[in-house]
């Protein structure tokens, strides 16, 4: 059970990072302030730091051998 | 605007950044008040709040720099290991928790409800409603007090029967990252929600102070950081904005000092009454154009 919880955290740590990447190159523009700028930096970095905080959990859920 | 301008505002921000009272509301009514001409539509403006916010932040790094070091030091020792085991690693996991719902409604949708908000009149209508949450807050506390048969004890007594901040389960950790939300309302106080939060949750008054002032660090300085680049990006005078914000910063250092000292004891209730009275003047002074 914990295992599996540890893999959908990864796979959501995966998809955050990629979100984040399409924020930074101005793919996505869903819930920007400029529509029409080439990055959203702020975006990017919000999305980086849920991937990151993802792995955390994910690293949290893992089953422990000690 | 003028020096003299930019000094007293960095002055205000500072010091109504940490107390329960919104700095936000603050900035808003003043200058309309005091029928200041400047616009804070103007671009130069947002470099201006950029640097205030910025000297906050340092102020309050400052304060708990041998915090942070364990915090961060906490951090990582307990993300490569995936469990905790001190509370310098549960207080920056919590930290952690606490600040991913303020960083997510911040950037979806800050600007949106600071640009649908931005008037001095409702600022002061928020501002009677942060006075009435304050006093709300403390009502509920007293009542969690009574039921812990604590009326007898005296304040100190009391203080001690409830829990420091690495105590606090990690939902409501995130229930109080998420309300500072609130206070992109103008009027409505971001330290307010999250010491009310924290009684809430059962922390001490001073305990909910210092998880609240640890809690707005990061998001004060990434707002703060991200927005950086404007400072380049248009004509603003550097000198001036720059000593408005040591002024910030060195303000809300006393004010964190002051209030650390003051929620020993005290409550939110002075607070409370003051924003209610604060909100009401200013209405009638707006309403009346005096």
């Amino acid at each position: 059970m914990r295992g599996r919880l540890a893999v959908g955290l990864v796979i959501l740590a995966v998809a955050f990072a990629v979100i984040g990447g399409l924020y930074y190159e101005g793919v996505l523009q869903i819930a920007v302030s400029d529509s029409h700028a080439a990055h959203h930096t702020t975006h990017a970095i919000l999305f980086a730091v849920l991937a990151v905080a993802s792995l955390i959990a994910a690293n949290f859920a893992r089953e422990k051998t000690v | 605007m003028t020096l003299a301008q930019a000094l007293f505002m960095g002055l205000l921000q500072g010091a109504t950044e940490l107390f329960p009272v919104s700095s936000l509301g603050h900035s808003v009514i003043i200058p309309s008040l005091l029928h200041w001409q400047f616009k804070q539509s103007n671009p130069t403006f947002v470099p201006f709040l950029v640097l205030l916010h910025l000297g906050t932040a340092g102020a309050l790094l400052v304060l708990y720099r041998q915090e942070w070091i364990a915090i961060i030091r906490g951090f990582f020792t307990a993300a490569v290991r995936g469990r905790i085991t001190t509370e310098p690693e549960r207080l920056s996991m919590l930290l952690l928790t606490g600040t991913i719902p303020a960083g997510i409604l911040g950037v979806f949708l800050e600007n949106r409800i600071k640009s649908l908000f931005a008037s001095p009149y409702v600022a002061a209508g928020f501002l009677v409603v942060n006075g009435f949450l304050l006093l709300g807050f403390e009502l509920l506390r007293r009542r969690a007090e009574r039921g812990a048969a604590l009326d007898s004890k005296s304040r100190a007594e009391q203080e001690e029967s409830f829990a420091t901040a690495e105590r606090i389960s990690f939902r409501a950790a995130a229930v109080i990252g998420a309300c500072q939300a609130l206070a992109f309302l103008p009027g409505i106080s971001r330290s307010g929600v999250t010491i009310g939060g924290g009684l809430l949750a059962g922390l001490r008054h001073q305990e909910a102070a210092r998880f609240s002032f640890l809690l707005a660090t990061p998001v004060i300085l990434a707002a703060g950081l991200v927005e950086v680049p404007q400072l380049f990006a248009t004509r603003v005078p550097v000198g001036e904005y720059v000593a408005a914000a040591i002024l910030s910063g060195v303000a809300a250092y006393a004010s964190a000092r002051f209030l650390l000292r003051y929620f020993r004891s005290g409550r939110l209730d002075p607070y409370g009454w003051y924003c209610i009275a604060a909100g009401v003047v200013s209405l009638v002074l707006l309403t009346f154009r005096l």
